[in-house]
């Protein structure tokens, strides 16, 4: 194991550590850095970019460690390291930018006397000459990244861009016009106020990165071109994703007020600082000989200077252990995730487009512990997610091990599938880290001011988005466009029960309670995670506690909390199951929350329903829904403070034909055709329209 | 008529430890036999006009002025102390024009192994530049600083104008001596400066160090307040957190090893505690420099040795006695004897 460490222990020292190791596991080297040389303050982004690579270095076998910034070393560092204990054989290097020979001895002394050996101490100004960043800790060396890119589809440029010229209204015209060039795709990187000022402004859509939000080897996955405008480099990370990009046959273009990449000798284009000549420049100079371009980048003794393989050579690191992984993958595995709503429709749906899968063997769950018996219970592997838990220190410090998890899952160019409507930190970069094809199931139906426009930043990670659609047209809402968008059917099960199959059913409640019926009512208003429904259950099973052989069913997920007043009534049973569908097949009622599965079960399978909106926050706009149902009569809406009506309706159901007359009509209405097959088409298929 | 002797101090007064200590002590026997001055250069490696206190302390009792970044120092022998304040300074604006320039080494030039200590050639070199002489010398302070000088020298033939003073300009210690205990017992103690480079592995302070010791006093142990290392037998005090007296009550073996990439040039803090009645047992090149006062061995003899002290009590007397004997070889008489009157010879000079 590889141990990297930094001279000093500020947040500038910590990145420039991190960005090291990333760039030497990219290599395939087993790379960690000390979890006990955090920064304070230890933000998110940063936790994310690091959780692969801490870990408590008194519990590994190290092989080599390495200091970078090794020309100023802190006492806390030096104690670090004497902490380790290293062995003898342990090779110990240090890599820095010594101003004169002193401080070159000065460097080593110290590291000699902290573990107790000579280090192998290097010069970085002697090793690579003119640099695009002076004064770096990271040692700025370019290493190339995996791409699967096709040289004949349209490339992708990112422009690397200072906030300052975000600010200005007629610069961010000109991006917004450049964002529709057929030529190249268009992505902006920015610092985090900048990424702001976009999101703020009537060019929202424009695809806009922070330099903070992915690894700067993402960006070079990502690109074909970039162009850095501004003046000078902005930072080690930024100088980092230049690098890799040349070294990985990008091409970079210059458009700095100083020419601050091409005046070291980089081999970069030199462009036009004004954003405003950009785009023909583009077109005339650049897109014709991209190709060429890249090609000659690579050829030239600038960059091979700054290239990896004389770092590890001169490190003497042991050799990478992982093969190259192949640029396309042949037999992807496909890892379904659903998020954890309270319920479990997202895991639901997922289910049944595995299930319409052609090849089930190579799909496999990732899921939250409320869904993992569901999901395994249909005969899928399930990896198990952290669920997020007030006892945690911070409110992300599940999507943490989730990402890790998620990360050690999933391989370079393997499929994801995630189900949700926030996309967690985990999703966004796993996908982003192994280059996965990427499909987000995305339903629509939000509340108004639930949905934000920065709601969508994450969609540009996904090759495709799949939107199940509502059975009544006036609720399908479209977000965002393009052909990436794939409008599917309803996504439901179909688990009609044949005459037989209910007779069997009925038998077997009948048995099971000890209880003849001749009437059956259904009830499925949540585990009171989303809303108390005490009221509203009590109302029921009070209007049919005195009904003749009449037997109330409180359907609940297994795991639900249940009120024990639901206990005294005669005629109410508490039913613990998943198969709730087939019970509601049976009965002469449901009363049920309009929940997207729910609510379309019910419809699709005819069965005569009150719904009772949820009204939480968090949910989609369920009272929208309902009423698309009744108001054409196929339902029932009574909301939640209805109570009276909730009473009035059910006998309305059940005494007066209105039951009976909702199954007919529900069973003479064209349905829109389920979209089960063709979503998992479009995913095994990796379609785009 | 008789001429005396001026000699010139060219030192960079902020130094702490051993240096300052050292030439405070020097200056007390130099004045009684030389016309002396002082002069402090503000070196890059000090912030501050303050002088240590050791320096403040002999220049007040001697009437010595501190003479600051004069510009020409003229004298017959120039003596410049630890040659490394100079080792983060580009330029050194001073003129030094002397019949002798000697500059007495203080740090060892190089490190086990080979490594350099500081940037020497650097610091030479402006020392060079910035002289007119008839004559250039390095004095070492101890039989091992020698060693690393001739070997530096052997490799850095751009500095073959300078020669190796033949006498060992050893630090003055003048110590008042404390009698042995009667009875010892397994109470080991170590004081130095804090730093990493004062302390061997912790595999080797396990052994110097152990659990059955009585007692494991560690007097300027910042590195491991510090660090999250948990030693419950070991009382480890920063630097100044306890006063020397109390200090040496608290042991009767001072153990003391540095790191391994690290030899003391002179040891200051050995012939301390042989002053206060303690043995000492160190490694072999810092025992050398005494002369058989200090015991020789490896970590893994510690335990032995001691159990043989404390088994023999009166060995453990006879020998703090024969020690402190030897540190009159590093007295203000004899340095007068050896290193003074040497100048004296080498330029017919009776003072």
């Amino acid at each position: 194991m590889i141990i990297v460490d930094a001279g000093q222990d500020d947040i500038k020292s910590f990145d420039a550590k991190i960005l090291f190791a990333s760039q030497l596991a990219r290599r395939g080297h087993r790379v960690v850095v000390d979890e006990n040389s955090t920064p304070q303050p230890f933000d998110r982004n940063r936790q994310f970019e690091a959780a692969p690579y801490l870990t408590d270095c008194t519990d590994v076998s190290v092989s080599n460690l390495i200091l970078i910034g090794a020309e100023q070393i802190s006492d806390k560092t030096l104690a670090r390291l004497r902490s380790y204990n290293l062995a003898p054989d342990t090779s110990v290097s240090a890599l820095g930018r010594f101003a004169d020979q002193q401080s070159y001895i000065g460097a080593t002394s110290k590291l000699a006397y902290a573990i107790g050996k000579e280090a192998s101490v290097h010069d970085l100004n002697e090793m690579h000459g003119r640099q695009i960043l002076r004064n770096s800790i990271t040692p700025l060396v370019s290493a190339p990244v995996l791409t699967s890119k096709d040289l004949n589809t349209i490339p992708s440029l990112f422009l690397v861009l200072p906030p300052e010229l975000l600010e200005d209204p007629i610069a961010l015209s000109r991006l917004e016009a450049m964002a529709h060039m057929r030529s190249f795709n268009l992505s902006l990187i920015t610092t985090g106020d900048g990424k702001e000022l976009v999101r703020q402004s009537q060019y929202w859509g424009l695809p806009v990165y922070g330099l903070a939000d992915l690894p700067p080897a993402n960006f070079t996955t990502l690109a074909d071109m970039a162009a850095f405008l501004g003046e000078g480099v902005p930072g080690e990370r930024v100088a980092s994703f230049a690098l890799d990009l040349m070294q990985s046959s990008g091409v970079l273009i210059d458009c700095t007020s100083d020419a601050a990449f091409v005046s070291t000798g980089a081999p970069a284009l030199r462009g036009p600082s004004d954003l405003a000549a950009l785009p023909i420049y583009l077109e005339n100079a650049v897109l014709p000989n991209r190709v060429e371009i890249g090609r000659q980048t690579q050829q030239s003794d600038w960059l091979d200077s700054t290239s990896i393989r004389h770092i590890e050579q001169v490190l003497d690191l042991p050799s990478p252990s992982l093969s190259k992984p192949s640029k396309q993958n042949t037999n992807p595995k496909t890892l379904i995730v659903p998020t954890n709503g309270n319920g479990l429709g997202h895991a639901q749906r997922c289910l049944l487009i595995a299930e319409s899968a052609q090849d089930k063997k190579n799909i496999s769950f990732a899921a939250f512990p409320s869904c993992v018996g569901l999901v395994t219970g249909r005969n899928f592997p399930c990896t198990p997610l952290i669920q997020k838990s007030g006892f945690h220190a911070e409110e992300h410090a599940n999507d943490l091990v989730n990402y890790l998890r998620l990360s050690h899952h999933l391989g370079h160019r393997d499929r994801l599938v995630f189900d949700g409507g926030y996309i967690f930190d985990s999703i966004y970069r796993t996908i982003m880290d192994k280059s996965l094809d990427a499909t987000w199931i995305r339903r629509g139906l939000w509340r108004a001011g639930q949905i934000k426009s920065n709601a969508f930043d994450r969609e540009k990670a996904f090759n495709r988005v799949i939107v199940p659609q509502e059975a009544f047209e006036e609720l399908n809402t479209a977000y965002t466009f393009g052909k990436q968008i794939h409008q599917v059917g309803p996504i439901i099960q179909d688990a009609t029960l044949t005459e037989r199959q209910k007779k069997a059913l009925v038998s077997r409640l009948e048995s099971s309670l000890d209880v003849k019926f001749s009437e059956l009512v259904v009830t499925m208003l949540g585990g009171g995670v989303a809303s108390d429904r005490s009221a509203q259950l009590q109302t029921v099973c009070a209007t049919l506690e005195n009904r003749p052989d009449c037997l109330h069913l409180v359907v609940v997920w297994p795991g639900s909390k249940v009120s024990p007043g639901l206990y005294g009534w005669k005629n109410t049973r508490v039913v613990k199951t998943r198969n709730a569908l087939a019970l509601c097949q049976l009965a002469n009622l449901v009363i049920s929350a309009a929940g997207y599965n729910s609510f379309h079960e019910l419809i699709y399978h005819m069965v005569p329903s009150i719904f009772i909106p949820q009204s939480a926050p968090f949910l989609d706009d369920q009272e929208t829904r309902a009423r698309a149902a009744s108001e054409r009569d196929l339902s029932a809406t009574v909301l939640e403070h209805e109570v009276l009506m909730l009473e009035r309706e059910i006998r309305s159901f059940l005494d007066e034909g209105k039951g009976y007359d909702i199954q007919k009509r529900l069973k003479e209405t064209n349905l829109p055709a389920r979209g089960n097959g063709l979503a998992a088409k479009i995913i095994e298929k990796g379609c785009n329209q | 008529m008789s001429t005396r002797l001026t000699i010139a101090y060219v030192i960079d007064p902020r130094f702490s430890g051993g240096t300052s200590s050292a030439v405070a002590a020097e200056l007390a026997i130099s004045v009684r036999f030389a016309k002396v001055s002082v002069h402090a250069v503000s070196s890059a490696m000090f912030k501050g006009e303050i002088a240590s206190p050791q320096i403040q302390k002999s220049l007040n009792e001697h009437h010595l002025e501190l003479i600051w970044d004069q510009e020409t120092i003229s004298a017959d022998v120039v003596v410049v102390h630890n040659p490394s304040f100079l080792k983060t300074n580009r330029t050194l604006n001073i003129s030094i024009v002397c019949k002798h320039l000697i500059v007495v080494a203080h740090e060892n030039f190089h490190r086990p192994g080979g490594k350099e200590s500081f940037d020497v050639s650097h610091c030479l070199g402006l020392l060079d530049r910035a002289t007119l002489s008839l004559r250039k010398s390095i004095a070492p302070i101890s039989p091992y600083n020698r060693l690393t000088i001739s070997n530096w020298l052997s490799l850095h033939a751009q500095h073959r104008n300078w020669s190796v003073f033949q006498q060992d300009w050893f630090n003055i210690c003048d110590f008042q001596t404390i009698p042995p205990v009667e009875f010892p017992n397994d109470r080991r103690g170590r004081h130095s400066r804090p730093g990493h480079e004062k302390f061997p592995s912790i595999q080797d302070m396990e052994l110097l160090f152990p659990k059955q010791a009585v007692a494991n006093v560690i007097l300027g142990g910042e590195v491991f307040l510090q660090s999250r290392l948990n030693k419950p037998h070991w009382q480890v005090y920063p630097f100044n957190g306890i006063n020397l007296r109390e200090y040496f009550e608290m042991f009767d073996f001072m153990v003391y090893f540095t790191a391994s990439t690290l030899r003391e040039s002179f040891g200051r803090v050995l012939a301390e505690s042989i002053a206060a009645g303690k043995v000492v047992i160190s490694d072999p090149d810092t025992a050398s420099i005494f002369d058989g006062a200090v015991i020789a061995c490896t970590p893994a003899d510690v335990d032995q040795i001691i159990n043989d002290f404390v088994c023999h009590p009166a060995k453990y007397r006879k020998h703090v006695e024969q020690a402190q004997l030897k540190l009159e070889e590093f007295s203000s008489a004899a340095f007068q004897k050896k290193v003074l009157s040497k100048l004296e010879q080498n330029f017919g000079i009776s003072g």
